[in-house]
């Protein structure tokens, strides 16, 4: 019956606005029964994922914020 | 009794309204585009900080405590503000920029009371706090941003609005879902200016494509048009010739009425000459079975007849022949023997007559010499006498001629009279006024012509008389003269 937040870390997403140092990011998740962009960085701090990579949520900071890494090397 | 049961039944419904209007009251359910933000008792809020004094529902019902709880709406709906901008690039050009920010209140229950706490009150007043946020941000981005990017470099603008806003809207629990530019007005012409090679290059282009196209496009139409003609031309050949072939099976069509009825008017009367000729046939046969075998029988029977009567006549007649002949023969043998034997009869006969005959003859012979001599001598005797006679006449007429020719006429006097009355002979009726004195009457008259003619007569006889002997000079009465004596005598044969 709680109303928690679901868990992100683990959850997989599709980046929509090129990853990187330097740069924010955009990636769309599938959270909450919808899909939710959210800011995203590299949780390694260097790798550069461009757009339409598959990505993992590695951490979430609240509210929006989320750090990802990329799924597969591409 | 029952009255009781009514109270307790009403109370019992009543009790039951009762509830559930309360349970109405204190029942609330979030819209799937609100989240309900209620505060007022001391409860545990999920997903919050414990002690924040208010809970996040969203998505489904919740009991709320009339007047212990406050329920607020918080809209999660979509919102967008106008932005009209004046901003300076990054190459120090100044633009006015028109766009729209597409923002929400983010879903989670973080940017919820974020959101909550800075916008519960002032949902309405949302855009314009958002348009003061984007407006000073917008300028940072236009100045991070060449006009180049900003025109062509998308994914440039929304990275830098993501990195000049997105930290600042997460603080306000909002996330901008999309950023627009839709005009930029340029006073200096630069966009113009930057378009103007461009444009030139394109207007070039442009024109020297126009004006291939239209040489082509001349040259296709031309072609089009030869083609045209040619197909024209083809076409109109062919529907010349279609033409004709349509005119002559059409001819064909129109004579084919006529030849189909000629025909069938010929089969028609093929089968008339057929019908006629199979009923001259039947006429025939009937004619040869009515007329012709019984005409050929019936002149066979007579033929039959003929030959057989001919036939039985035939032998009649050889018969007959035979018969006459043996007859014949039978005949001549007797006449032949009757004839002998009158042959014989009559020679003996004849002898015996010739013998009597001879002495009849003889003794006439004696008696008709005798006879004849007798009658010389008597005939002698009358011719004397006779001429005696004519010479005493003679001198007589000699000396009366008148009495002569009174005799001659009193002797030709049947025939004088006759003569008269052939004047009459030609008178078919004749009308007598007189009756038997008036007949009387006239033969007097013609006697009297005939008088007349004695006197006519002795005329003649007088001028006969002197033209056969004018010497004579024995002119009588009246110059009559007498017809020679001779004459008289041997017409006048009273012998």
């Amino acid at each position: 019956m709680t109303m928690d937040d679901a868990p992100m870390v683990g959850l997989m997403g599709r980046v929509t606005g090129t990853v990187g140092p330097g740069l924010v990011g955009e990636v769309i998740v599938r959270v909450r029964g919808g899909a939710e962009h959210f800011l995203a960085y590299p949780a390694d701090g260097t790798g550069r994922i461009e757009r339409g990579a598959v990505v993992m949520v590695m951490e979430y900071l609240p509210p929006r914020t989320v750090y990802v890494e990329a799924m597969y090397d591409s | 009794m029952p009255m009781v049961i009514g109270v307790v039944a009403g109370a019992v419904v009543l009790a039951l309204l009762v509830i559930v209007g309360i349970f109405k009251l204190m029942w609330r359910v979030a819209e799937p585009n609100e989240a309900l933000i209620i505060s007022g008792s001391k409860h545990r809020t999920e997903g919050l900080e414990e002690g924040m004094g208010f809970r996040i529902v969203t998505g489904r019902g919740t009991l709320v405590l009339p007047g212990v709880q406050a329920v607020r709406k918080l809209s999660l709906d979509l919102n967008e503000t106008e932005l009209h901008v004046d901003c300076v690039t990054h190459q120090g050009i100044p633009l006015k920029v028109r766009g729209v920010v597409i923002f929400k209140v983010g879903d989670d229950f973080v940017s919820i009371a974020n959101a909550a706490r800075r916008f519960l009150d002032q949902q309405k007043l949302m855009s314009e706090r958002v348009h003061n946020v984007f407006a000073g941000h917008l300028r940072s981005i236009v100045g991070g941003l060449t006009v180049e990017d900003m025109i062509r470099d998308r994914e440039k603008l929304t990275g830098q609005t993501r990195a000049a806003c997105g930290t600042e809207m997460e603080k306000l629990g909002l996330i901008v879902d999309s950023l627009q530019i839709h005009e930029i007005e340029d006073p200096t012409g630069y966009i113009r200016n930057l378009a103007s090679p461009h444009a030139a290059a394109v207007q070039r282009d442009a024109r020297i494509a126009q004006a291939e196209a239209n040489r082509l496009a001349t040259e296709a139409e031309q072609q089009s048009f030869a083609r045209m003609a040619e197909a024209t031309r083809d076409s109109e050949i062919l529907q010349a010739g279609y033409q004709a072939e349509r005119d002559k099976a059409a001819a064909k069509a129109r004579q084919a009425g006529p030849l189909a009825d000629a025909a069938a008017r010929q089969e028609v009367v093929v089968q008339e000459t057929r019908v006629a000729e199979l009923e001259a046939h039947r006429r025939e046969q009937q004619l040869q079975a009515d007329v012709r075998k019984p005409a050929d029988a019936k002149a066979y029977e007579k033929r039959t007849l003929a030959e057989a009567e001919r036939d039985a006549r035939i032998s009649a007649a050889q018969a007959n022949a035979k018969e006459t002949e043996l007859a014949a023969a039978a005949e001549a043998t007797r006449v032949k023997t009757a004839a002998a034997a009158e042959a014989e009869a009559t020679k003996t006969r004849g002898a015996a007559a010739a013998e009597a005959t001879r002495a009849t003859g003889e003794a006439e012979a004696a008696a008709a010499q005798a006879k004849g001599l007798a009658e010389a001598e008597a005939t002698r005797a009358q011719g004397l006498a006779e001429a005696e006679a004519i010479k005493a006449r003679a001198a007589a007429l000699a000396d009366n001629q008148e009495a002569v020719v009174a005799q001659q006429l009193a002797e030709k006097w049947p025939e004088i009279v006759r003569a008269g009355a052939s004047a009459f002979g030609n008178v078919d009726n004749m009308v007598l006024l007189n009756g038997a004195d008036g007949m009387a009457d006239m033969f007097a008259k013609a006697l009297t012509m005939g008088g007349t003619g004695l006197g006519l007569a002795r005329q003649v006889l007088s001028s006969m008389n002197q033209n056969a002997a004018p010497a004579a000079g024995t002119a009588g009465l009246n110059g009559f003269v007498p017809p020679r004596p001779e004459k008289v005598a041997v017409e006048n044969d009273e012998g």
